[in-house]
């Protein structure tokens, strides 16, 4: 055990870290829930106009990596004079890019209802704005929850990047741990732990959302 | 200054000496992981202790962060002893986590096709080798294809990562290029340009191979 000294040494800051991560991920996921959930509903519901853009938008932003959209706000927000905080900036970039993401997860969830209900409900004389709040989306919403959580476990995962432009969150701290005890092995496995401990968490959720939306309630 | 001419003539030819890195990384980590997300997926699907460990492998590298597998292998492995090049832990990083998603991939598309398929073809009194190399495998195939490309596409996108331990990919040549020019835009363009038109390839072979597996479905 004494190989594993430096985790004990370490493991409040990496928890911190951890804390840091979390509040990231939060914090992104919020607007590109929202931001999926609007472009879902413009690439199904908009006009020719709006669909055309949203595909654009889908094939700029799945065939960039996050990395680089990062990397460039990071040297770029200085340069468009935006007084934007590192955090704001990166928690932006994230939430742009996986509401992209989103998007197709609640598109899916929409269109695999079947014609039935969209029939049903229109002939029993439903406002389409009755008809999408009461029988479509509470329906698609269930059907879109496992692959969402899912996608949350990614964006949990993916803030690791942030590291790379010199945000604080759990791989910084980790990375600073190792600066200072040269002790890579111990530390990054327990920052892997940590980050399984948290996604695995959401898998399992997802799992048993599935379980849910396959055999009904 | 943006778009200036002199210095885009300069910029191209290193970009796409740092996109070669890239594409050399994204091929030979789609080829190892078609192998060994295979192997996995076999494994997986026997009974007893050899599918707990390939289980537990799937859940582990899909439930961390990439970013952190590098650095284990990157920092750890030479902190043990047997140290990598940045190249050599950048793939086996990709390997290692890719190959969990693509044994899942193929888990899904071999309990896509029904036990009917199966039973059907021992009624026609086929062989083994006949029922899977005419029944059963171009059914998967042409199920596993689609969610494939997408993860050849996130492996294209995923090799930008190697940056973060030093191995002169494309992002690491932008990186190199902006802080030594300040030019941020016109590098920005180019290498959002690059990994476009390199997805867009993966995504158009995807889909040529789909079409001509169209008879499988």
């Amino acid at each position: 055990m004494k190989e594993f000294a430096p985790l004990l040494h370490g493991y409040w800051y990496l928890l911190r870290g951890a804390g840091m991560t979390l509040l990231m991920a939060g914090a992104a996921i919020l607007p590109a829930t929202a931001c999926g959930i609007l472009l879902a509903m413009a690439q199904v519901f908009g006009n020719r106009f709006a669909r055309s853009a949203v595909v654009g938008y889908l094939f700029i932003v799945r065939g960039i990596p996050l990395l680089v959209l990062l990397t460039f706000t990071y040297y770029l927000l200085p340069l468009t004079g935006i007084d934007l905080p590192p955090f704001w900036g990166v928690v932006l970039v994230m939430a742009l890019y996986y509401a992209a993401f989103m998007s197709e997860v609640f598109r899916a969830g929409i269109l695999s209802l079947p014609q039935g209900q969209w029939d049903a409900a229109r002939s029993l004389g439903m406002t389409r704005r009755l008809m999408l709040q009461i029988v479509i989306f509470p329906q698609a919403l269930r059907l879109a929850s496992p692959p969402f959580v899912s996608l949350c476990a990614n964006l949990v995962k993916a803030t690791s990047l942030v590291s790379i432009v010199g945000l604080w969150e759990l791989t910084m701290a980790s990375r600073e741990i190792v600066e200072r005890t040269l002790a890579p092995f111990q530390i990054f496995l327990g920052a892997a732990a940590i980050y399984f401990c948290i996604c695995y968490t959401l898998a399992l959720y997802g799992r048993y959302l599935e379980s849910r939306v396959l055999h009904g309630h | 200054m943006p778009f200036d001419l002199h210095f885009i003539a300069r910029l191209i030819p290193a970009l796409i000496e740092g996109a070669e890195v890239t594409v050399e990384l994204a091929i030979l980590t789609f080829a190892i992981c078609l192998v060994w997300g295979l192997i996995v997926a076999l494994a997986n699907s026997t009974r007893g202790p050899l599918s707990w460990f390939a289980g537990a492998y799937v859940q582990i590298v899909r439930n961390t962060p990439l970013l952190i597998q590098m650095y284990i292998v990157y920092f750890g492995f030479s902190m043990a002893g047997f140290g990598l090049s940045g190249f050599a832990s950048g793939l086996l990083a990709l390997c290692i986590q890719n190959g969990g998603y693509v044994a899942e991939i193929y888990r899904g598309g071999l309990q896509a096709v029904s036990t009917r398929q199966y039973e059907a073809g021992r009624a026609l009194g086929m062989r083994r080798w006949t029922l899977y190399t005419v029944v059963i495998i171009p059914q998967v195939v042409a199920r596993i294809v689609p969610p494939m490309t997408n993860q050849a596409i996130s492996i294209t996108k995923d090799t930008s990562q190697v940056a973060a331990i030093a191995v002169m990919d494309m992002m690491k040549v932008a990186q190199v290029w902006v802080e030594s020019s300040a030019n941020t835009y016109d590098v920005f363009l180019g290498v959002a340009i690059i990994y476009l038109v390199l997805t867009s390839v993966a995504s158009v072979a995807g889909k040529l191979f789909e079409r001509r597996l169209a008879f499988a479905q």
